[in-house]
Order: C-alpha cells, then structure tokens, then sequence
C-alpha cells in the first residue's frame, strides 16, 4: 500500500505514487535551476510539464489511474534532463547520446508491455480511422488497405451471391449480397467500438511501435528505482526532508495555479502570457443559432418524409418518380437534394461555430454526401435484418403506408380546417 | 573513447541545423521532431529540445503558434522565419563544403 498524491499538471489532475511524486518535483526543481539564467524559464518548464502530463495519460486508464513510481521515473527519464540551450553542458548530452546509442548496438531487447498497439488514427481518416491505424500498425500503406478492404467486401458478397446464383435459387441472388455488406457495415462498427483511437502523441507512436530509445529508457528507470528502494533509511532525515517538501510543494502549486489560469481566468492578465496556451474560447451564442437549428430539423424532417414517400408511393411531394429511373438513383438524388439544400444552413452555423474558436472553416460537400449515404446504407440494412430476423417485423413494415396515408389525411384536414371527425 | 563520445561534440553541433531541416520540411510539434529524429544517430529527448527550440525562437530562427489538437490540450507547432530559412540555406553550403573537404582529403 502506498501514499497517492494528487498534482495538477497542465490543468490535468493526475494521482501519482509519493515516490513518483517525489521524483518528479526533485527533477522539475533540477530543471528549474538549470534555467535560472533563461529568459524562457517559465515557458520551457510549461512546455516540459506538458510533455509529462500527455506521458502520463498515456499511461492511465479506467483500471489503472494512479502513476506508479516507476512509470513516474520512466517518464522522467524519457523527457531526459533539461539542459539550457544557450549554455550546453556537452558532458550530459553525451550521456544520453551513448545511451541511445547502446540501444542500437542491441536492439533484439524486448520489453514487455511496450509493443506495438492497434489504434484508430483519426488523421487523414476516411471514417472512423480503422484502415488508418491498420496502415501504422502493419506498415503496409493506406491506400493499400483500403482498396483490399473494399475490395474484400465487393468480392465476399459476389461470391456469395455467386454461390447461391450457381445452387439455384437464382432469383435470391440479391440477398447474399445485401448479407455480405450486412455484415462488412456490422463488422467495420464493431472494430470503430473495440479498436480504441489514438489521442495523444505517445499513442499516435504506439501504433506504429515506440522508438527503441523509449523502451531502453524505461528499462533504465526500472533498474534505478530498484536501485533507490535498498537505500532507504534513517527515518528521522526523512521525515525532515518530507515536511520541507510538503512546503515547496504547495508554494509551487500556487505559482502553477496563477500560470494555468493565468490566460483564462475571470480577470485575464493584459495581453497573453507567453508558454501557456491560450484559453479555449467558448463557441459565443448568437440569437440566430436556435432558428438554425430549427430550420435544419425540419429540412431533416422533410428529407425523411420524401425518401419513405419515394420507397413507398414512388412520389416525392405528388412528384411521380421517371420510370427510366430506378428507386435506388431516386433515393441517391434525394439525398445529394437534402445535402445542396442543408449546405448552406450547415455551413452557416459551422462558419459561425469555427470564426468563434478562431480557426478558418472549410466545408466538404462530399464528405457530407458520403456520410448521408452511409446513414441511410445502415438503416436500411438494419430494417432489412429485422424483417429477415424478427418476427411480426415483415406485418409491421407493411402497415406503414396505410399509416402514413392516415397520418398525411389528417396533417392535411387539420391545415384546411376541416375537423378530423367531420370526416 | 568510443566513436559515440568521440562525435558527440559534432551531433550536438549538427542538432541545430537538423532541426532547421526537420522544421522547414512541414509544420510540426515537439513528439514529431523526436519521432523523426528516434532511431538515428541523432535521437534526443524534451528535455534538451524544447529549450534549444526556445532558444532558436529567440534567435528569431522560427516561431510557434497554437493549433487545436483533435484530442488533448492545444500544441505547440513550430515553423521557420524568413531567418531561419536563409540560416538553413547558409548552414546546407557549408555543411556541403565540410563534406567535400572530408571527401577530398587523406585517402
């Protein structure tokens, strides 16, 4: 059992163990002298206090959230002692240099723990980052991964369908088709909920495998902190040592308060204070935004109406469907109409929300497409599973139109002002 | 005295001119330079980048600014300064002549 500290990194609460803790204040006050001289103290020790709280979150998850004192003193050892820049010391770099270079000399070391692991990188991501992270994680490269992934969902359903084309139920051909992409769409969600994505740097460089100086500075800590523990004695020196700790710890909470909040707090200080980013701005509300997203919602209301009056009257709005059109380009057409028609509210309100947080917008209309196009693939392949796997379903699907019909003759009784019962 | 020691004066001159190159290449942040530079003769850690990074800002070599980050807190991302691009320019000569010098004498 051991004692756990609270600190406040970068305005991150994290808990560490007393060890850990001691040995992040004894290396951040280390770094604090050795810049004393530095006009950029401040922002240099923000910066490296970064760097530690997104090491450090890296490490966290919901079953483990306090850092041990060895994952304390690794991470230390990884960030490396700050030297000041103006007046190198060459002795230390050295140091760290050999090091390194130790590591390339042997690099068949393995640590456990440190692999290589599967994340979803939402850079450059097409949809949710899957064939991204699969890309970092093979090395094989994007494009690659993608044209196979499509092309293994084109060719499993065509075969199926071949299959059942060749075994006789000929005019079934279609559904073993609509199954395969059933289950590619099904399979494609269930990796977007399993494959956790990657949020931070140290995560965006595990999933394609840490640096072989990592894995030889971990393994360094480890055998320091072994080293530390048989040294532990006189308990009255320590005891000393603690309470003058305690003090500097809480002075330097004070100061780091004041630096954190600095930016963003309710009296700003004049100016932005340089090392420390920028308070986020909150997205300011204009009086227009709720009759936005009001108009949106019944543009989306409308949109929704139209493709089932499509599906099921083969009508838009009284608008009779061109025979030389099949159902599927009608519903493909509704939905490129429901995207030029929404673009400009959406790029109203994107535009507003960006400017806010003061960062330029740049709208996509084709993004916008493909993701109503794979909405609508989803929902149809969902009701499709239904009427094929739930009974009482197929009745239930049936009754809609008759519904509708209902529903439309009394929308429009009500709007002529004839009373519904009159009927 | 092994090779590692006997160059480190020299790696420790060259980082400077590498990151001028790393950074005139594409904007990025501190993890991307280290990514770059891990694996080579040349890997090092946030404790000596960022205030070397600081001191070239004073030079006036580069500039950051802060850019949203799609997870975590905003970063840092650094890019060259006209000066900084003319620094590089020299900087690539003379290393080319440093090359040839070593090339062309001795055997």
């Amino acid at each position: 059992m051991n004692k756990v500290i609270t600190i406040h990194l970068h305005g991150v609460a994290f808990q560490l163990e007393e060890g850990g803790y001691d040995a992040l204040r004894a290396y951040l006050d280390q770094a604090e002298r050795q810049l004393a001289a530095n006009p950029d103290q401040a922002e240099i020790l923000a910066d490296i206090e970064q760097a530690i709280a997104d090491k450090f979150r890296t490490l966290l998850n919901a079953n483990h959230n306090v850092v041990l004192t060895a994952e304390a003193q690794a991470v230390i050892a990884e960030i490396g002692p700050v030297t000041d820049g103006s007046a190198p010391t060459p002795g230390e770099e050295a140091g760290a240099q050999s090091r390194a270079g130790a590591q390339t000399a042997k690099p068949s070391v393995a640590q456990p723990g440190s692999a290589k692991r599967l994340f979803r990188i939402s850079d450059g991501a097409k949809m949710h980052g899957i064939c991204a992270g699969l890309s970092a994680y093979t090395g094989i490269d994007v494009t690659i991964i993608r044209m196979l992934a499509v092309g293994l969902v084109i060719g499993a359903s065509g075969l199926a369908s071949l299959i059942a084309l060749l075994t006789g139920s000929g005019e079934a051909a279609a559904e073993p088709w609509f199954l395969g992409l059933t289950f590619a769409l099904l399979a494609y969600n269930l990796l977007v909920l399993f494959i956790p994505e990657a949020k931070t740097p140290e995560e965006r460089a595990a999933a394609a495998g840490p640096s072989p100086t990592a894995q030889e500075f971990i393994r360094l800590a480890r055998e320091g902190y072994y080293a530390g523990m048989k040294s532990l004695g006189d308990r009255h020196a320590r005891r000393e040592w603690k309470r003058k700790f305690r003090h500097e710890v809480r002075q330097h909470k004070r100061a780091f308060h004041w630096r954190m909040g600095a930016n963003c707090g309710p009296l700003p200080a004049p100016g932005v204070v340089p090392g420390i980013p920028p308070c986020p701005p909150s997205p300011d509300y204009y009086p227009g935004m709720p009759l936005l997203s009001a108009l949106r919602a019944l543009l989306r209301l409308l949109g929704v109406f139209a493709v089932l009056s499509l599906l099921l009257t083969h009508s838009v709005f009284g608008l009779p469907l061109p025979s030389s059109l099949p159902v599927w380009a009608g519903v493909i057409l509704l939905v490129f109409a429901y995207n030029v028609l929404s673009a400009p509210l959406k790029a109203l309100r994107h535009t507003h929300y960006f400017r806010s947080i003061g960062q330029p917008y740049f709208w996509n209309p084709f993004a916008e497409l493909w993701h109503g196009l794979v909405a609508l693939l989803v929902l149809a392949c969902g009701i499709w599973l239904a009427d094929r796997f739930v009974p009482g379903f197929h009745a239930v699907l049936l009754n809609i139109p008759t519904f509708l019909h209902n529903a439309a003759d009394t929308v429009q009784q009500w709007w002529s002002g004839v009373p519904v019962e009159a009927k | 005295m092994s090779l590692d020691e006997k160059f480190s004066a020299l790696r420790k001159g060259l980082l400077e001119f590498l990151l001028l190159k790393i950074i005139a290449a594409d904007k990025v942040y501190v993890a991307g330079i280290l990514r770059q530079l891990s694996g080579t003769e040349f890997a090092t850690q946030e404790g000596t980048l960022y205030p070397l990074l600081s001191k070239m800002r004073r030079e006036g070599l580069l500039d950051y600014e802060w850019q949203e980050s799609d997870a975590g807190p905003p970063r840092k991302y650094y890019k060259l300064t006209a000066k900084g691009r003319e620094q590089l320019r020299e900087l690539s000569d003379y290393w080319n002549k440093i090359h040839g010098t070593v090339k062309d004498l001795g055997p």
